[in-house]
């Protein structure tokens, strides 16, 4: 017999759409990059370092880990990337920087690596360190105070904590367009709220987020906000502000709709997003926090499990049409 | 390879391929001088074998491995046998393979020719397994044959015109190529089974050529899994799928088009037809379709149209989705091979062991609704039965699009075809404990 070549023997199917894991990082990371690069040119440099600190730190926490917990290490699908970005994003551009790595520690470690890393968390792991982080630290995260220092040319009141102490009568002091076009202070990435809008159709469009979550916890924030404003115009903020302000839109685009925290069939994720959207405005307008969307999608990653299982009959598993036969499903 | 699109929203939609319109005859290949046969039973080293290395065969005789063998493989060349060894399937089932050396005179084995002269099931199945297009004489003939049906009824036979993967065309192909008599094949169906639901599903693309008028015809979409037997039997034909059963036990027989054919000629000729169409789809996606007689290496086929092939390339028998990748040239054409596929290794997509990231993708492409992102995790842990109980394995019709859009790479089809094998395996056990106390 003469020399024969050797070829890949795999089963099938022979052919992939070629999408990976690490496409879909980087997708997310091009979508929230207007939003953090004004947050960055408003804030200037001590904002870029909070961000490249909390990309950075996250990817090394993650390398270490795997390390640690003799893993492979996979930093290179940027999904520790994904998280330490979110994470900046959420941060005021004066956090220190101690507190930024404790922060994509709890992110990275707590939040995702002790369940098993990519895939395993319950919850998303950004929130899981912004919870921690801020309840450990109120002091750091409080805006108004963490940038004081900065020259503005707007009002620079955080407007969910004015709107806390003040009542609607804030609402007049932030016009939509300027709170639209970011003249707001807040979170690095959190105040561009149009940046935020174009990220995250772009990626509803190359369908790496499920926009049935993005819509229903939009569609929760504007019902809910709408009631409350009807009821006490006095008291509550409209919808429109409501959904402009504080981590709302980052929420609806990128944090509720974490891949392994949400859920896959149509009503469990139209459930899962109106509430989500209900809960953040409860929590605003008679909770005990200035923004709520940190421990609403929490809550909702915690009901995700069970609202899942909400799914349509499979195949062959309704009962048959026409013929007597009992289907195994059926019986069960 | 069709690759993911820029706008994502909607899930990818896959088409099979039509046949091209006025398709060339298929190429022949010349008989080699060695032929590879696959007998569907294991060789017991306790036990003599009947079939020797040395033995003369003729064209048409059937080889049976010991006396009391049922399984044969008929010759499809006269020849002197010089090699029995054992071979081991995709799933690990074990069988045997025969190496039949040509001779130089061809003679034809008399039995079939002596015993046709009416059209009869069992005779068929005796004589004719395993000719070009593989029809499914066995199952037939044991249906009709109450004693031996297994409780299997078969009550309509579907002739099938389209092929079950998103590049082939063989079948597509023989039935443009027979399809004025078409209507003769089917009477003799009819006297062959003695039964008279036949139907013909075709793509409706097909449908509309003027030969077809007047038969029993479905027409069916070019949508990819609408052509999958299951799929089809639910969605064209209103029999209700009931999941972990074949379409077979629901009363169904599908036979291709080409296999129809063969019996037509094997009778008309008094001859058992081996000479397979095969459709080859070269690395650059170019399809050409030859003759092959069943027991040829592909490596003569490759040679005889030029189709090249490297190290680390990738040879797929059936298509691009549910087909099975080869590892050797010298793999022969069987009677169901419908379409031989060459893969580039550069363009050969990666798996990896990634744990499900539950992106949904698999669930938005389903056509059965299952629920893959938590199937995979029972399957990875080996939960087979909790898989199949709780989360429809049984309802999978095998179409590999989970697969094909899983950005995490799972190979979620073969955990799923692993998991039924496993499960089926254990009832056949269970089956065969029971028998024995």
């Amino acid at each position: 017999m003469f020399k024969q070549n050797k070829f890949t023997v795999s089963h099938a199917p022979f052919w992939h759409d070629g999408d990976s894991i690490k496409e879909m990082n980087l997708n997310i990371m091009a979508a929230a990059l207007p939003a953090t690069l004004f947050g960055i040119i408003q804030f200037g440099m001590a904002a870029l370092g909070v961000v490249c600190l909390s990309i950075a730190s996250a990817m090394a926490w993650e390398a270490l880990f795997c390390v640690a917990a003799k893993r492979p290490i996979v930093i290179h699908d940027y999904n520790a990337a994904v998280i330490g970005m979110l994470f900046g994003m959420m941060l005021p551009a004066t956090l220190p920087w101690w507190a930024v790595i404790t922060g994509t520690f709890v992110c990275i470690v707590i939040g995702q690596q002790i369940f098993g890393g990519i895939g395993g968390n319950p919850f998303n792991p950004t929130l899981i360190g912004m919870a921690i982080t801020s309840l450990s630290w109120q002091h750091l995260f409080d805006f108004n105070t963490a940038l004081v220092n900065y020259q503005l040319t707007f009002t620079a009141l955080d407007p969910l904590a004015a709107l806390k102490h003040q009542g609607a009568s804030v609402v007049a002091m932030f016009p939509t367009s300027s709170l639209l076009m970011g003249k707001q202070i807040g979170a690095i990435g959190s105040i561009f709220a149009a940046g935020l809008i174009a990220g995250g159709i772009y990626l509803i469009i190359r369908g790496y987020i499920r926009w049935e979550i993005t819509l229903s916890y939009i569609a929760g924030i504007v019902v809910t906000a709408w009631i409350f404003n009807i009821t006490d115009p006095v008291k509550y903020a409209t919808p429109m502000f409501h959904l402009l302000t504080g981590y709302t839109l980052l929420g609806a685009f990128f944090l509720a709709n974490e891949t392994s925290s949400s859920p896959v069939n149509l009503i469990p994720m139209i459930i899962y997003g109106v509430i989500g959207g209900c809960l953040t405005i409860l929590i605003r307008n008679i909770g005990a926090y200035p923004d709520g969307t940190i421990y609403a999608i929490l809550f909702i990653n915690l009901i995700n499990p069970l609202i899942d299982k909400i799914r349509p009959k499979a195949f062959g598993t309704i009962r048959p049409k026409n013929s007597g036969k009992e289907c195994k499903q059926c019986v069960k | 390879m069709i690759k993911r699109s820029f706008i994502g929203l909607t899930e990818p939609k896959l088409k099979c391929d039509l046949v091209e319109p006025g398709p060339k005859e298929p190429e022949a290949i010349p008989i080699p001088p060695r032929l590879i046969l696959l007998l569907n039973e294991p060789l017991d080293s306790t036990k003599e074998t009947l079939v020797k290395k040395g033995d003369m065969v003729n064209k048409g005789e059937r080889i049976f491995l010991y006396k009391e063998s049922k399984e044969y493989v008929a010759a499809p060349v006269s020849g002197t046998i010089t090699t029995v060894a054992p071979f081991t399937g995709d799933f690990g089932e074990l069988a045997t393979y025969l190496v039949v050396e040509t001779n130089a005179k061809q003679d034809i084995h008399k039995s079939f020719t002596e015993s046709i002269s009416i059209p009869d099931i069992q005779t068929a199945d005796s004589y004719l397994r395993g000719i070009a297009g593989n029809p499914p004489l066995k199952l037939l003939a044991e249906a009709a044959d109450g004693a031996k049906s297994n409780g299997i009824n078969i009550k309509k036979i579907i002739i099938s015109g389209i092929d079950q993967d998103i590049l082939c065309t063989t079948r597509q192909f023989a039935l443009t190529r027979f399809r004025d008599e078409l209507s003769k094949a089917v009477a003799f169906l009819k006297q062959l089974t003695g039964i008279s639901d036949i139907s013909i599903v075709m793509p409706d693309a097909l449908a509309k050529l003027s030969a077809f008028n007047g038969m029993n015809i479905v027409k069916i979409s070019s949508d990819y899994v609408d052509s999958l037997s299951p799929m089809l039997m639910d969605k064209y034909l209103g029999i209700s799928f009931v999941p972990g059963k074949t379409c077979e036990e629901l009363g169904l027989c599908f036979i291709s088009v080409e296999a129809l054919f063969s019996l037509v000629k094997s009778y008309s000729q008094k001859e058992p037809v081996y000479e397979k169409i095969i459709t080859i789809i070269d690395k650059k996606g170019k399809k050409s379709r030859v003759s092959a007689t069943i027991g040829t290496p592909i490596h003569r086929i490759f040679t005889k149209i030029g189709v090249e092939t490297a190290e680390k390339d990738r040879i797929i028998i059936g298509g691009p989705l549910r087909g099975v990748a080869a590892y050797t040239l010298y793999y022969p054409v069987t009677p169901d091979m419908d379409t031989l596929m060459v893969q580039d290794s550069s363009v050969i997509p990666t798996i990896s062991d990634y744990p499900c990231i539950n992106c949904g993708k698999c669930v938005r492409i389903c056509p059965t609704n299952v629920p893959v992102n938590v199937l995979v995790r029972y399957l990875e842990a080996n939960l087979y039965q909790d898989a199949a109980d709780s989360y429809d394995l049984f309802s999978c019709i095998e179409c590999g699009l989970c697969s094909y859009v899983c950005s995490a790479k799972i190979p979620i089809f073969q955990y799923i075809r692993l998991g039924k094998h496993e499960l089926n395996k254990i009832e056949l056990e269970m089956i065969k404990e029971a028998e024995n106390v």
